[in-house]
């Protein structure tokens, strides 16, 4: 990866508010909603549970595996995997092999569209630009995971004082 | 057509017609959206005299052009209908994710009428629209039937309004939830809907808003996005939720305390945002395309209650049925009522409104235990109220007389001019959970005024004049003076409320949350009519945009003229106006104060141009804003209101 950076999803977070949705598909499309939306968020309102899904852009691909076309390729230089809408024939296998389900088929073109780290854009991708939560993040997994190695060992500190207080 | 969908969806349960209406380029341009379209059909439809509960009445849901966009916040909706409580016109918005799925389906608005002959529910699948069979989701919570119906179309990802038991009781003042949870509480459409044996509508879109500029809407959305993120109300907001005023109500003044007869408690702090987050927060929810997310989802751990869930609460929901009935002690019980509010489908606020009136009605002796059924009806007794709740839900008991509201209630038990003294209400609807007194004298002037059953915080919601601390130099922007920006004078006030009922009219129009532009103020009119001319591509001004909230403002005031409310109605509870606020904590900002509203009630009419004897809309302020036909409908009815025989009446409600 060129500049090390991914996009990282944290949970815990998420609001469910669809912020990333709308400027994933505005930035894109140039139309908003959810069909155009290569960033997704899954609601369970009963129990008050949102979700944001998006590509993790795997180090070893199934979606550019199994492309029969070389459309779905990885650069593996910038670390992104991309769709080559001139390629895709609109088999739906690339749409089938993600374990995330993030490909989605386009309603115009009837091609597969994914996640492109918004290629190109000084303020890095929108979802992560306009999460008003932190949910989602544009940075490098190490930094991330690192943060939460921190984060995780203070909870557990904390929860182990308070029973010896308790 | 790029923002609108550009079409009204009509269904009559009596006749399971089905009907889909285009919405022309002027009808859109002259009523914007949601609640212009809303407000234009029940004045058209739904005459003077007809009762809320005839089949033949309408509930308008509307969407506006910015619905499902990028523009922040866009998911509200906003529903509307003659109000069972009030008898006058009544309308109430939500949050939640349904309107931007309503937009994605390719609808505007829809409007209901007639009745079904058996509980029914609405499936809008993009085009295809049916009328389902609902009567295994009659009596069920919303939370269960919204599951109910995800299973039994296959879809967990759909998004579904529906009414609880109190709706389906017609309980007056029962309410509307999307998303399970984010409710249009006010003025009691969830009676009208259940009294049509409609239970709910889910919708599905699949379908994109179409942007005309995306370029300049992605510059816009991208400015207005990184303005939030530093932004102290939108830290709170989302830190805390909107209970994140009650440390600040307490200083200042406007803290419910039984029926407001305090405004400051020491134990306020039992209830606050910042205590709320450290014992029963679960999670932090957004509404649809939110950069706030001041959403709140509650899990109780302790107590007699522990292990209940539910979606928020949010400030104006958590008063009512706490501090206002004197329950402050164990905050446990104001989240457990605030749950039952919500699984019996009743506006939180109302529902706090009616049982703190009889609590002090039992008080002051005007109800003993011989009314209420038994029940001891005293200040914090969490128990009763607890019980109280779903006996109203479900007209059980004295529950049943309290299901009307409580105006109707005092005159159902006979208690005249004392009752209805202590029901804080405005044309029949009860004030929500700020006095006037403490939290601002353009808010008391907004309650005597707003067009939706008298009092509400959310018809000026002229949070101008608390921005002082806040946004220094924000008033100068707007109004072109500081000086209104704070709560307790009334200098600028009028003018100030007359702007904001303008501004936040449109704002409605255009179904965007108005925490982004006046809690916030992030999001300012230029701003709106940016987005809105990048959205729609048409060239929208400053000028226009407030002269389309006036329009729609003037309407629903004509809708109240129209069945004889005006000047005379235009009052706040004597308690305001008459009782100097006493000392509940020793650092209250606002000993001692009243509420002056006449002072200023003369240069808000001069603003309106409403006339001075009956208050009625001005007839050339009518024809200047298109509205001729409201004109001629008022000609015979002014002299009437002003005739000996109106005069002598007393309206509590209609």
């Amino acid at each position: 990866m060129s500049n090390g950076k991914a996009l990282v999803y944290n949970q815990e977070k998420c609001t469910g508010c669809r912020s990333c949705v709308v400027g994933c598909s505005l930035y894109h499309d140039g139309e908003c909603g959810k069909v155009v939306s290569r960033v997704a968020v899954v609601r369970n309102e009963r129990f008050g549970e949102s979700f944001v899904v998006g590509c993790d852009m795997c180090t070893d691909a199934p979606c550019a595996a199994v492309c029969p076309t070389g459309a779905c390729v990885m650069d593996t230089v910038a670390g992104i995997t991309k769709i080559n809408a001139n390629k895709c024939i609109g088999c739906k296998e690339c749409a089938m092999a993600c374990p995330f389900g993030v490909i989605n088929m386009h309603y115009k073109t009837g091609k597969a569209f994914k996640c492109d780290l918004c290629e190109g854009r000084d303020a890095g991708p929108v979802c992560a630009d306009w999460c008003p939560s932190g949910a989602i993040t544009y940075t490098s997994p190490n930094i991330a995971f690192k943060a939460k190695r921190r984060v995780k060992l203070m909870e557990r500190l904390e929860a182990a004082k308070a029973g010896e207080e308790g | 057509m790029y923002g609108w969908a550009g079409q009204r969806l009509r269904v009559d349960l009596s006749t399971g017609t089905i009907t889909k209406e285009p919405l022309t380029y002027e009808y859109r341009r002259k009523w914007m959206g949601g609640r212009g379209f809303n407000s234009d059909v029940i004045y058209n439809e739904v005459p003077a005299n007809l009762d809320p509960f005839d089949p033949k009445a309408r509930v308008c849901f509307g969407v506006g052009p910015v619905s499902g966009t990028a523009a922040p916040s866009t998911g509200r909706v906003t529903v509307t209908c003659k109000s069972p409580l009030t008898g006058g016109f009544g309308d109430s918005n939500m949050g939640g994710h349904w309107g931007a799925e309503l937009k994605y389906a390719g609808y505007d608005q829809i409007v209901v009428q007639g009745r079904a002959k058996h509980p029914v529910y609405i499936w809008i699948d993009d085009d295809k629209v049916e009328i389902r069979d609902a009567r295994h989701l009659w009596g069920k919570f919303p939370r269960e039937a919204d599951q109910m119906i995800k299973e039994e179309l296959g879809d967990e990802d759909i998004h579904i309004v529906l009414i609880g038991p109190a709706g389906e009781n017609m309980v007056r003042f029962a309410c509307t939830f999307n998303d399970v949870w984010r409710a249009a509480g006010r003025t009691g459409h969830g009676g009208v809907i259940g009294s049509k044996n409609l239970k709910g509508i889910a919708v599905r879109g699949s379908g994109t808003v179409k942007i005309a500029n995306p370029k300049a809407m992605m510059d816009v959305c991208n400015r207005l996005r990184q303005a939030f993120k530093p932004d102290p109300m939108k830290i709170g907001l989302y830190e805390f939720g909107s209970l994140c005023l009650i440390n600040v109500a307490n200083r200042d003044g406007w803290f419910p305390w039984r029926n407001f007869q305090g405004g400051a408690h020491p134990l306020a702090n039992n209830m606050s945002g910042e205590t709320h987050a450290k014992t029963v927060l679960k999670h932090r929810e957004g509404c649809f395309a939110c950069p706030i997310c001041c959403g709140r989802f509650t899990h109780i751990k302790e107590g007699k209650w522990a292990g209940e869930e539910f979606g928020g609460p949010e400030y104006e929901h958590a008063v009512p049925t706490g501090p206002r009935v004197g329950i402050l002690e164990d905050a446990n019980d104001i989240w457990h009522n605030a749950r039952l509010t919500n699984d019996y489908g009743m506006d939180g606020i109302e529902t706090g409104g009616v049982i703190s009136a009889a609590m002090e009605w039992y008080e002051k002796g005007l109800i003993t235990t011989k009314e209420t059924g038994g029940l001891e009806l005293e200040w914090g007794n969490a128990e009763v109220v607890d019980k109280l709740i779903p006996m109203i839900a479900t007209r059980k008991g004295f529950g049943a007389i309290l299901a009307e509201g409580a105006d109707r209630a005092s005159d159902k038990l006979g208690l005249g001019d004392k009752g209805h003294y202590y029901t804080l209400t405005t044309r029949g609807m009860t004030l929500p959970g700020d006095d006037p007194r403490g939290l601002g004298f353009g808010y008391g002037l907004s309650f005597a005024m707003g067009t939706r059953g008298g009092c509400d915080h959310l018809r000026s919601l002229c949070c101008l004049e608390l921005s002082g601390a806040l946004y220094p130099g924000l008033n100068t922007r707007i109004l072109g003076d500081e000086r209104p920006n704070k709560p307790v004078t009334t200098v600028g006030k009028p003018y100030m409320v007359y702007y904001e009922e303008n501004q936040k009219a449109t704002t409605d129009c255009l179904q965007v949350c108005c925490f982004t532009t006046h809690w916030c103020y992030t999001v300012l009119t230029p701003d709106q009519v940016e987005y809105l001319n990048a959205v729609t591509g048409l060239d929208f001004t400053e000028e226009e945009f407030q002269e389309i909230g006036e329009r729609v403002y003037n309407l629903e005031r004509a809708y109240w003229a129209r069945q004889m409310s005006g000047a005379r109605e235009d009052v706040v509870p004597e308690r305001f106006t008459t009782e100097p606020m006493p000392q509940g904590v020793d650092y209250q900002t606002n000993v001692g104060v009243v509420f002056p509203l006449s002072e200023m009630l003369k240069k808000y009419y001069k603003y309106r141009e409403y006339e001075p004897g009956t208050g009625f809309p001005g007839e050339r302020k009518l024809k200047q804003l298109g509205l001729d036909y409201v004109a001629k409908d008022l000609a015979p009815l002014r002299s009437k209101y002003l005739s000996e025989s109106e005069k002598k009446k007393k309206k509590y409600y209609y």
